[in-house]
């Protein structure tokens, strides 16, 4: 038989398989696996950057080295010498103004050579820097003001002409205000915009770049030389700032995907053992004709080739279109700050879905060929085929090698398995134990109630397959729109009503009367508080790493400055818990008072003495109060509270805050054109734009999250047809024995019903269970239970279950039929 | 009508077979022996689980005998290896199988060109026309097995078996799945392509008057095979 011949058989076969469920659930597994991989490998990185993590093109080098204090020129000697190329960056944030609108903006200034890794995107295109005077600002910049490239826009005390928008750019800088809209600047107009002040925070960056020798050198050779203010950054460094909830979405993210690919590879393996269980005789009929078991193989590869180009063509279709939904809600938060996908990536998913077809395919197809002819012979059920050990073992290490790939480590990949599986099994005992329990209460108040329980022992094998699969599923979807809720909600209600709304920081001592004669005329209620930026360097005379612990050492408060200030009034909002007020500046030396919680943490005591460092003039304090401080009252507070004079020597800004009705919409833009350094935070739009952040990357996530649901609700589907043979023979029993069609209809309703309940209620644990360590952590919310996902999982969960229970059930109508047919194998 | 000179087309001698399971091992018969000739037609007849199935996969060379071997075409079976066997099957047998096995996304007439194509024949389009023609579906070429009635579809098997011109003929209950009329038209047109085409026929049946009509009857019983007598036949 020519191959052709063969291909041609093949797609018979193909087009009479798409009337077998097992046929259908293996192309919609295969479906998913691609769609999934390829979205993944094409928007892995936006979703990834959002989520705060960094590659080559977007650090803008191999290395960088940030600091929040001006860099030692040395450094940059020191990389030159290592061979290294750099670029000094500058940024930090500031309002920018025009067309009588203002906005928060990032500020980066940049000087040749720049970029050192990826590239800058303007239209229309530029040279490689802004030519003094000229700016480059993104999309938002230009919308939010108002205005189009061309025209003028001030910045500080500078007014700079608008060449380009900024299409994408690398090395965008970190945390919060990296999301803030970005205009980028010439390093030489740096100076005139007088923004950077004492006080102003501003961070200073070296990116480097070359051979990976040098680089790696470079590392290791400075890494132990780095101040407190700076950090190095490399492509795999795991000092991420990435915060909490960043973290969680992101494991959310790749959990889901893990388990939506292990789904599909279940799906594939059972709908494909099903598959040529149905076509051993088809096998032996073909071997029998004369067909050499090695063609049998090709006939049978042909037929998986050809489901998997369909499934390629429309997964990567699938692909293209959820990933201009993502781009569509992430654009506005990356502002295009990335190229697009290389085509390369397209292939992935499609590859991806070859090497799961074939591993898992290829065992069943090679048991077929062996089938005996012997089986045309006897009219009863051929035995299971015995696929080899060896070929499911290679199936499996290649699924686990593809999510370590994805993962980016081995054992992650081996523990995030392990523990799916763990979990699983456990769910598996759990429901199924659950669902017995429910059934035997139910029986004696019920006429098929002893049926029911019967049947539930019966069907225990696939309940402990169904249940994990569908709780694990309920609950990741059920956490992600809980979380979402909870972090939209919840802020927002913790906000009273008239709490400052603005903030102004950045204000220096010179501006301090007029500022405050300003705020007066405007009738606005305002306190100015100092504020300096200092480390904690050390206690009872001994630097951080010999009086801290490894834990403390962790803390925040450690790992950046803190804002220090003066005071001899103890505000609303704070409450004394222990020593004396106010602190106290003399010739013996200065006090502080200090935060509770802050305190805590790093243990520390009335008595103790701190070392604080601003940038390098030191001070000394010795704590004398613990101060308990509510955060949430939306009012500048401080960690560390000194007496006025102790901290004359250091360079202070003040800081503001104020609420201003929304009407008031004058006092802003005369605020900001009589002082153009100040720096406005606006708390709604802070908020908002921290929502919509939020919102966005969880809607992004969940479209991920729905190929899941997808992906589950395919299996379960299979899953019941696995029995449904069995479910079959015994309905057709059961009223041969006198039941009615209505009771067997009615039986399988409660059995489905009573498992979906279980896994809804095993769902809603799952959620609250999952949503405690991100309330604890991320939100510092206390715990909450959720009534209404412990009365919708469940119900959704019997709703979802009855309805693919109908689907897959769908009986001949004869009942002598189906005795006959049971027989008859 | 045979020349008991001529070299039988099949061959078994001692043969026994026996499955080994964890209670116990069942023999079927031991020591069996048996040769049929060119053109005859013989029936295999046995109360059912005797073993008359397991005889033909034996005969075919689909199982390995426990001892013994089988001649076919002067070819020892237990001397070919499984390629060889294969070989020998496409070149030589054709089967008739109980609940016909047809490929039901094929239609009458590419179930019937599929060995054909297998064996990489020319003409096989006009050749499975051909004998469609021959078992009376002229005009159901086009029909799938689904659309037709067993009758018809054993017919379609009996033109498949028919159109790859094999030496030898298995058929293991052809009529067990139809009812008395439609057997008898089916095995009306087996015997008479068997008498045209001089095949050489082995039929599994336990349906007496299916098996007065072949030239020979042997009877499996008690793991002995022997020759029946016409008298028992009409009791
Ligand atoms: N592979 C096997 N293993 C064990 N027992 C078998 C096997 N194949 C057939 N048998 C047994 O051998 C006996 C004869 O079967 P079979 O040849 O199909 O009988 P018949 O076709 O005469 O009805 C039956 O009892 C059957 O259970
Ligand atoms: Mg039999």
């Amino acid at each position: 038989m020519t191959l052709r011949q063969l291909n041609r058989l093949a797609l018979r076969q193909s087009r009479a398989s798409w009337r077998r469920l097992e046929w259908r659930a293996l192309a919609a597994a295969l479906l998913i696996a691609i769609s999934l991989s390829t979205l993944l490998a094409v928007t892995g990185d936006r979703l990834e950057q959002s989520l705060g993590q960094q590659s080559a093109a977007l650090l803008g080098g191999d290395l960088v080295l940030s600091s929040s204090r001006p860099l030692n020129p040395q450094r940059r000697q020191a990389a030159t010498d290592a061979g290294l190329n750099s670029s000094a960056v500058i940024q930090l944030s500031s309002m920018l103004s025009g067309n009588e609108k203002f906005v928060l903006g990032s500020i980066k200034a940049i000087s040749a050579p720049y970029p050192l890794r990826g590239t800058v995107i303007t239209t229309p295109s530029q040279p490689s820097l802004p030519v003094p005077g000229t700016l480059w600002a993104e999309q938002s910049v230009l919308q939010r003001l108002g205005l189009a490239v061309g025209d003028s826009l001030s910045l500080g005390y500078q007014r700079f002409t608008i060449s380009a928008e900024l299409i994408s750019s690398p090395d965008r800088g970190r945390g919060f205000g990296s999301f803030n809209p970005l205009v980028m600047i010439n390093t030489a107009d740096l100076a005139a915009t007088k923004l950077i002040s004492p006080g102003a925070r501003v961070n200073y960056r070296l990116l480097l770049a070359g051979p990976v020798d040098s680089v790696d050198r470079f590392y290791r050779q400075l890494k132990p030389q780095l101040s407190n203010a700076e950090r190095l950054l490399s492509l795999n460094s795991d000092d991420n700032m990435q915060g909490n909830l960043q973290q969680n979405l992101s494991r959310y993210l790749r959990l889901s995907a893990v388990m939506t690919l292990l789904l599909c590879a279940l799906t594939i393996l059972l709908s494909l053992r099903r598959y040529s269980h149905a076509n051993l005789n088809r096998a032996a009929l073909l071997l029998n004709m004369g067909l050499q078991p090695r063609q049998l193989v090709q006939l049978f590869s042909l037929q998986l080739l050809q489901l998997w180009s369909v499934c390629a063509v429309l997964g990567s279709l699938a692909a293209v279109l959820l990933n201009s939904l993502v781009n569509l809600l992430l654009t506005p938060l990356l502002n295009g700050a990335l190229p697009p996908a290389t085509s390369l990536s397209w292939l992935q998913g499609p590859l991806m879905g070859l090497i799961l077809l074939i591993t898992l395919g290829l065992p069943p197809i090679l048991a077929m060929s062996r089938v005996s002819v012997m089986q045309l012979l006897r009219q009863s059920e051929p035995a299971t085929v015995n696929m080899g050990r060896g070929l499911m073992g290679l199936a499996l290490l290649s699924l686990l090698g593809w999510i370590s790939y994805y993962l980016d480590s081995l054992t992650l990949a081996l523990l995030l398995t392990t523990v799916l599986v763990g979990v699983s099994w456990l769910l598996g005992l759990l429901g199924q134990w659950l669902t017995r329990l429910l059934g035997q209460q139910l029986a004696p108040r019920l006429r098929l109630g002893r049926l029911l329980v019967l049947r539930i022992q019966q069907q225990r094998r696939w309940q402990r397959l169904q249940i994990p699969v569908m709780s694990l599923l309920l609950a990741l979807m059920a956490l992600l729109w809980l979380a979402r809720g909870d972090l939209l909600n919840r802020w927002a209600e913790q906000l009273p009503a008239t709490a400052a709304n603005h903030f102004v920081i950045n204000i220096q001592p010179w501006e301090k009367q007029l500022l405050a004669e300003f705020m007066h005329n405007q009738g606005v209620d305002s306190h100015l508080y100092p504020m300096v930026r200092a480390r904690l360097v050390g206690k009872n005379g001994q630097p951080v790493d010999a009086a801290f612990n490894a834990e403390q050492q962790k803390d925040n408060s450690l790992n950046r400055e803190l804002n220090l200030t003066w005071s001899t009034q103890l505000a609303r909002d704070n409450q004394l818990l222990s020593g004396t007020w106010p602190p106290i500046s003399n010739e013996q030396g200065h006090s502080v008072s200090v935060e509770s919680g802050l305190a805590e943490r790093l243990g520390l005591k009335l008595g103790d003495r701190l070392s604080f460092n601003a940038g390098s003039q030191p001070v000394e304090a010795r704590i004398d109060s613990i101060r308990q401080v509510k955060w949430d009252s939306f009012q500048p507070n401080f960690f560390m509270i000194f007496a006025p004079g102790a901290l004359d020597a250091l360079p202070a800004s003040y800081i503001t805050a104020f609420y201003l009705p929304r009407e008031n919409s004058r006092l802003v833009p005369a605020l900001l054109e009589q002082f153009p350094t100040l720096t406005l935070i606006a708390i709604d739009q802070l908020l908002a734009q921290a929502r919509q952040l939020i919102a966005h990357l969880i809607d992004a996530s969940s479209l991920i999250m729905l190929l899941s649901l997808l992906a589950g609700t395919v299996l379960v589907i299979t899953l019941m047809s696995q029995e449904r043979g069995q479910r079959r023979y015994e309905n057709a029993l059961l009223q041969a024995l006198g039941a009615t069609a209505n009771d067997c209809q009615r039986l399988d309703r409660l059995e489905f019903g009573l498992t979906g309940l279980v896994c809804g209620a095993l769902a809603a644990l799952l959620a609250e269970l999952a949503l405690w360590p991100i309330h604890q952590q991320a939100l510092k919310i206390e715990m909450v239970i959720h009534p209404w996902s412990w009365l919708l999982l469940p119900l959704t969960g019997m709703v979802l279950f009855s309805l693919l229970g109908s689907l897959s059930r769908r009986y001949p109508t004869s009942l002598w039929e189906q005795l006959k047919a049971r027989q008859g194998r | 009508m045979i020349s008991p000179e001529s070299e039988p087309v099949i061959q078994a001698l001692g043969l026994s077979k026996q499955f080994d399971s964890h209670n116990g091992s069942l023999s079927l018969f031991s020591e069996l022996g048996l040769a049929i000739h060119q053109g005859e037609s013989v029936a295999i007849v046995g109360p059912s689980g005797s073993g008359k199935s397991t005889l033909l996969s034996l005969l075919a060379g689909l199982d390995n005998p426990s001892t013994g071997d089988v001649i076919i075409a002067g070819q020892s079976l237990t001397q070919l290896d499984d390629i060889a066997r294969a070989r020998l099957r496409s070149e030589h047998l054709s089967f008739i199988f109980q609940s016909f096995h047809l490929l039901p996304e094929l239609s009458a007439l590419e179930n019937v060109i599929l060995p054909l194509e297998i064996r990489g024949q020319q003409n096989a389009a006009a050749q499975a026309c051909h004998w469609l023609d021959r078992v009376g579906l002229a005009d159901r070429q086009h029909h799938y097995p689904t659309t037709l009635s067993g009758g018809e579809q054993q017919r379609v098997a009996i033109a498949r078996a028919f159109a790859t011109e094999p030496t030898l003929l298995f058929a293991d209950e052809p009529t067990g799945n139809l009812d008395d009329q439609t057997g008898e038209s089916i095995i009306n047109q087996l015997f008479s392509l068997n008498q045209q085409r001089q095949t050489t026929l082995v039929l599994i049946t336990h349906d007496n008057s299916l098996a007065a009509r072949c030239d020979r009857t042997l009877e499996l019983h008690n793991g002995q095979l022997q020759p029946r007598l016409n008298e028992e036949r009409s009791q």
